[in-house]
């Protein structure tokens, strides 16, 4: 008898040292990628809780901040080449995403007027988030922040997505700026037209290419926000067994104030929705912004909000 | 007190493997798309034995399918969007060499006969693409998308045009056939006609920021924006002509992010009623089949598949007949002059079969079939 209860004993205990050498990337990543703590500054704005900005109850809905930047060195802190503003409710089933141009030409929380991108270069995800909620008069619960490679391995760790592209994409003046080359070279791109199969490498070229869009940064956002759903489709196949893969991959790429349960649940929220259930917001030139340049703008060019009805879409959608 | 070393002896080994084991064992439940990588066709078996010979694309490898089975053609190279000669007994195909591509004639094997375009540069504004190649029904001219001129005032910036040169000639032979809507990307898939005409599809933006794909004709050289054949609301493309010309299988979106794949027929000038055969999908690149009888196109076999090859019988219908009373879901809007055409049914609802499986084929590679 006591041999058997010793031998389950020494199983339990290698099972479970088992379990624990699986799972210790995800722990050391839990420690260090997520429940990122942030501390908001003060909101001026009327609605915006201010300092810390609690978190929704769990099931409760939830805006996420995505934050995407090209990390990589040209600039000491990185800018934030993406913003997308993410309402999940988890009982509904409903995802409203709403990209935010990257040029936006806003009152920093930091305190001087910049483009919206320079908000997290100027004050990390703390002054991205309060920028953010002090502009579009918006509650945010979390922030994810990831850097280009990190985008490029997480979505090759997806074995890749599917995506319909609508025209060509062609960038004469792509940044070649990712294998370690001259940070400042560029390369030509095309991505051709159709359903297709994206890698990561050629998932990124498709979000960040710009120059030959008539759209501008416009529909970059737009493309961002498709490949993000097309992410979400393949994401809904993961399991807790592809945790550690998803860290390895995602390490020091990857930041979120969301805690592994928070993760987790967002997971579950990705198996169970239907993609005729997220609403995409793009904040195009015309209604919502205009574009403008010249010396009140430090010599460079930028996109002016039309706050009323920035506003008024994103009251309506970011309750 | 042996016993209890002995124990110990026994169960250190078997801790430790029960241990790997466990360790082992949540590996394998990893998700299928963190754990599964596409196989090269060649190591595959399709399901169905296809009629004739059809070639594809894989990681930029050509790959032959005949007589249910995969070889590879060719040398090594990033190669794609392989089309026939129209007397089958050559293919000219797309190699991407890092800032650019360019156009070849291969014989059926693989081997390279002739490059035919020369769009490398050593500075990287100077390289250009070419895509889409496409050679005359007579095997004279060969058309494709070439994203020229650039650099030049009052032209685009990085858009493709249809371009048209002689097959046996060479590029500075060759002509602008189309003038793009520009920073939209362009003009693609050229489908060169009897004489002169050539289908393609344009691409173009509306007021409200939305780009459309259309399918257009043009009928005339010098005719630089043609005439459309579907509606901006349909965003139809990849347009494929059957081998007897009266039929052009095509992907429309609606705007969507999933597709239809739609045959109408055609009658050189106009596209009849489109008749859906599948919705829903991401569906790319149809070609038919030599008897036109048939469609192959790539979709992905579940939400984390990789596209693979699909083949779909296509239902007879009967021609339609002309009316003043049925209004054509197509070319409503787009002034195509397709014509009051009563909408026929499907006698059957067709049943796409999954060619191959396991495999991760270029999409944006119809496949040439003969």
């Amino acid at each position: 008898m006591r041999l058997v209860i010793l031998t389950l004993f020494c199983l339990l205990l290698s099972g479970t040292a088992g379990v624990a050498a699986y799972f210790f990337p995800v722990v050391v990543a839990g420690v260090g990628q997520t429940g990122q703590t942030v501390v908001v500054p003060p909101s001026n704005s009327p609605g915006v809780s201010a300092t810390p900005t609690p978190s929704a109850a769990p099931g409760a809905p939830f805006t996420v901040l995505l934050l995407g930047s090209d990390d990589d060195g040209k600039n000491k802190s990185p800018l934030t080449q993406s913003m997308i503003l993410v309402r999940v409710d988890p009982a509904s089933k409903h995802v409203t995403m709403e990209s935010i141009p990257r040029d936006l030409w806003v009152p920093l929380s930091t305190g001087e007027h910049a483009k919206i991108d320079a908000a997290y270069a100027n004050g990390g995800a703390a002054a991205a988030i309060a920028t953010v909620q002090r502009n579009f008069h918006v509650h945010i619960d979390e922030y994810a922040w990831v850097g280009l490679t990190g985008l490029i391995k997480l979505i090759d760790l997806l074995g890749g997505v599917d995506v319909f592209v609508t025209n060509p994409v062609l960038d004469d003046a792509y940044p070649d700026d990712i294998n370690g080359g001259f940070l400042y070279g560029y390369k030509t791109v095309a991505v051709l037209p159709g359903a297709q199969h994206l890698d990561g490498a050629h998932a990124l070229q498709y979000v960040r290419s710009r120059h030959n869009d008539i759209n501008g940064d416009f529909g970059r956002s737009a493309r961002q926000q498709q490949v993000l759903l097309a992410m979400k489709v393949k994401a809904s196949t993961l399991n807790a067994a592809d945790l550690p893969d998803i860290v390895s991959a995602l390490k020091g790429k990857f930041k979120t104030s969301m805690g592994l349960d928070r993760v987790r649940s967002l997971l579950g929220v990705a198996n169970a929705f239907d993609p005729a259930n997220v609403k995409q917001i793009v904040l195009y030139a015309g209604l919502y912004t205009s574009y403008d340049h010249g010396a009140a703008y430090g010599g460079a060019s930028v996109i002016i909000p039309h706050w009323p009805q920035i506003l008024a879409v994103t009251r309506e959608n970011f309750p | 007190m042996i016993l209890r070393r002995i124990a110990a002896v026994l169960f250190l080994p078997m801790m430790l493997a029960f241990g790997s084991g466990v360790y082992l064992y949540l590996g394998t439940l990893k998700s299928k798309v963190v754990k599964t990588r596409a196989d090269l066709p060649t190591v595959t078996k399709p399901r169905l034995v296809l009629p004739g010979t059809m070639f594809v694309v894989q990681d930029g490898r050509l790959f032959k399918l005949k007589d249910g089975g995969f070889t590879e053609i060719g040398s090594a190279g990033d190669w794609s969007q392989p089309t026939l000669t129209p007397d089958h007994t050559h293919l000219v195909a797309v190699l991407r060499s890092g800032y650019s591509s360019d156009l070849y004639l291969l014989d059926l094997d693989g081997h390279i006969v002739k490059r035919l375009t020369k769009n490398d540069s050593r500075i990287v504004d100077y390289n250009h693409w070419a895509f889409y190649p496409r050679v005359s029904p007579d095997g004279s001219t060969l058309f494709y998308s070439y994203d020229g001129p650039k650099h030049v005032t009052n032209a685009p910036g990085d858009d493709l045009s249809i371009w048209s040169m002689p097959l046996n000639g060479s590029q500075s032979q060759a002509r602008r056939r189309t003038d793009p809507y520009w920073y939209t990307g362009g003009d693609a898939t050229p489908i060169p006609l009897a004489g002169t005409a050539v289908l393609y599809v344009q691409h173009s933006i509306d007021p409200s920021t939305a780009v459309h794909s259309q399918i257009r004709l043009q009928s005339r050289l010098g005719d630089l924006v043609g005439k459309p054949l579907t509606s901006l609301a349909d965003n139809c493309s990849q347009p494929a002509l059957s081998p007897d010309g009266t039929q052009l299988a095509m992907i429309c979106t609606g705007g969507k992010q999933t597709a239809r794949l739609e045959v109408a027929s055609f009658n050189g000038t106009s596209l009849g009623p489109p008749r859906i055969l599948l919705d829903g999908g991401l569906y790319a690149s149809p070609a038919w089949s030599p008897d036109g009888q048939a469609l192959a196109y790539f979709a992905p076999s579940g939400a984390a598949g990789h596209f693979e090859l699909w083949w779909l019988a296509v239902p007879v219908v009967a021609t339609p007949t002309p009316t003043a009373t049925a209004t054509p879901t197509h070319s409503a809007s787009a002034g195509g002059g397709a014509s009051s055409i009563v909408v026929p049914s499907l006698p059957t609802t067709p049943v796409p079969v999954q060619v191959t499986q396991g495999v991760d084929l270029s999409a944006t590679s119809p496949p040439a079939w003969y």
